[in-house]
């Protein structure tokens, strides 16, 4: 479950955010959506603790953001499962060892990793490519490491911002089917995107944001 | 935490920025190096200066025509002080004979005397740590004070330049290994910080992952203790060469060289000091990680 609560995010005098109030329910996938700079990212980054809320307070599974102590921020990001648009890859490692770092992170045994990661690149369909690295694979196969890094350690939470943003529509379509498989599974997924396109016709709920604010909340 | 990955990780990097490590891993074997050097003349020095202490002696000269008894009185009063090791009792015939052993040809000179001289008196020897000035000098003062003493004798310049001799080994000791500590802190610490800076991406993505502070921080800890650890080893084995060079083909020379001797607690000690320094370098270079 994600809930937002009253949060504000400002940076010097200017609002970036402005009294964010919203519910993604446990095991929902929602779309957040609107123009660039409108504030998803930066909305994003508040729940993984990249940033800070200035004022508020943001509910991810059982931690309250508000009242988390330094110490505790890798237990939460261990919660969430993280897809950048940029990727955010490790050039000199493989595929294997981009995804299993996420595991290696949480202490799990080599034998174990062997076994999980086989299994997430097996679910993105790229466990032909274990061992290559990032720079060797297209912009959809680098997605889809991401993705198999994200749900790898199964998280109570999967963010996704702009997760299609450098690919083309039929690869940007397989993705978000990709999204959907996950959340079958139960997973709770919020999908930043300005894409229009990925959401229509889904039948999800989507967060309306602009200019800082979270403007309408409608069904896709 | 995998600690198999932390090995992994600093392997890996060692290796990747091979040059940048060679460099820094010979600059600490050369300070490493002088820091054993001057170890290896210390502790020669030291060896040389701890036999100096035997041969200092206090005399205690006694008075005269003191009888048998007092005179054994006077030995088990001084033989009771903590502070001597022994002492020797020469009387009045043993110190003639011994004058005169010791003028030789020139023994002559002593025909004139009608009677002996000389006074009996009691030579003693302190333990090490006595031998100092202040302490020959009150030990002579309490000596003086027992009853049946004439005189008593030390060589205070001795007993100075010794304790002197000692103070200064230990000082200079100690300045030198802390500027070369300092020194190999510095290069371990830039080594680490360029090595972190080099890898800022990889470690923002390991926090967003979730990693904690501790697996960040393991592989520059792993890493600056190689690089201190292979000076370390490297100078050893420059220690060694020094040594065998000196021994072997300077003592031709100089034969005196042959009686240095290796202390071999350094093969020990240099790795691990290198390593100590090399994670206090790296825990300066990774300063307070924010997550």
């Amino acid at each position: 479950m994600i809930a937002f609560q009253n949060v504000s995010k400002f940076y010097e005098n200017q609002t970036v955010l402005k009294n964010i109030t919203f519910t993604v329910r446990k095991g929902e996938m929602a779309f957040l959506t609107g123009p660039s700079g409108a504030g998803k990212s930066t909305l994003l980054k508040l729940m993984y603790l990249a940033e800070w809320p200035d004022e508020g307070d943001i509910v991810i599974g059982d931690h309250h953001l508000q009242s988390l102590r330094m110490p505790e921020i890798p237990m939460l990001r261990r919660n969430i499962g993280v897809v950048f648009q940029d990727f955010k890859l490790i050039n000199n490692l493989t595929v294997f060892g981009n995804v299993a770092l996420a595991l290696r992170i949480r202490g799990v045994s080599e034998k174990e990793i062997k076994n999980l990661v086989s299994e997430a690149l097996k679910k993105v369909h790229l466990r032909h490519l274990s061992d290559s690295h990032p720079r060797s694979l297209s912009g959809g196969e680098q997605q889809r490491v991401v993705i198999a890094r994200a749900i790898v350690a199964e998280p109570v939470v999967i963010l996704a911002d702009e997760p299609t943003g450098n690919l083309d529509p039929n690869t940007s379509a397989d993705i978000i089917r990709l999204f959907e498989e996950i959340n079958l599974q139960g997973t709770t997924i919020l999908i930043a995107t300005h894409n229009r396109e990925l959401f229509r016709n889904t039948g999800r709920r989507v967060l309306k944001l602009d200019g800082g604010n979270l403007v309408a909340e409608e069904v896709g | 935490m995998s600690l198999s990955y932390s090995f992994k990780s600093a392997f890996q990097s060692l290796c990747r920025e091979k040059w940048i490590n060679i460099l820094s891993i010979f600059t600490v074997a050369s300070s490493l190096l002088i820091i054993t050097l001057t170890a290896f003349f210390l502790y020669n020095i030291e060896i040389i200066s701890n036999h100096l202490p035997e041969r200092f002696s206090i005399v205690a000269y006694l008075k005269d025509n003191l009888s048998q008894e007092e005179t054994q009185t006077i030995i088990d009063a001084l033989k009771k002080r903590g502070e001597i090791v022994n002492l020797k009792y020469i009387s009045k015939e043993d110190a003639i004979n011994e004058l005169q052993q010791a003028l030789k040809d020139t023994s002559y000179i002593l025909e004139g005397l009608s009677e002996n001289p000389l006074s009996s008196s009691i030579e003693i020897r302190l333990k090490k740590d006595f031998v100092t000035s202040s302490s020959a000098r009150q030990i002579s003062e309490e000596i003086k004070k027992i009853s049946g003493i004439d005189d008593v004798y030390y060589g205070e310049k001795i007993a100075e330049a010794i304790y002197l001799l000692k103070k200064s080994i230990q000082n200079i000791s100690i300045i030198i290994f802390l500027t070369i500590s300092t020194g190999v802190v510095f290069v371990t610490y830039s080594t680490v910080k360029i090595l972190f800076y080099r890898r800022k991406e990889e470690i923002e993505i390991i926090k967003l992952l979730g990693a904690t502070k501790g697996f960040i921080r393991m592989p520059f800890l792993i890493e600056g203790s190689a690089i201190g650890f292979f000076g370390g080893v490297l100078g050893i084995i420059g220690a060694l060469l020094f040594y065998f060079a000196i021994t072997y083909r300077l003592s031709m020379v100089i034969p005196m060289l042959k009686t240095l001797v290796f202390p071999l607690e350094i093969l020990v000690l240099l790795p691990v000091t290198g390593i100590l320094l090399g994670i206090i370098g790296s825990v300066i270079a990774l300063g307070r990680l924010r997550l």
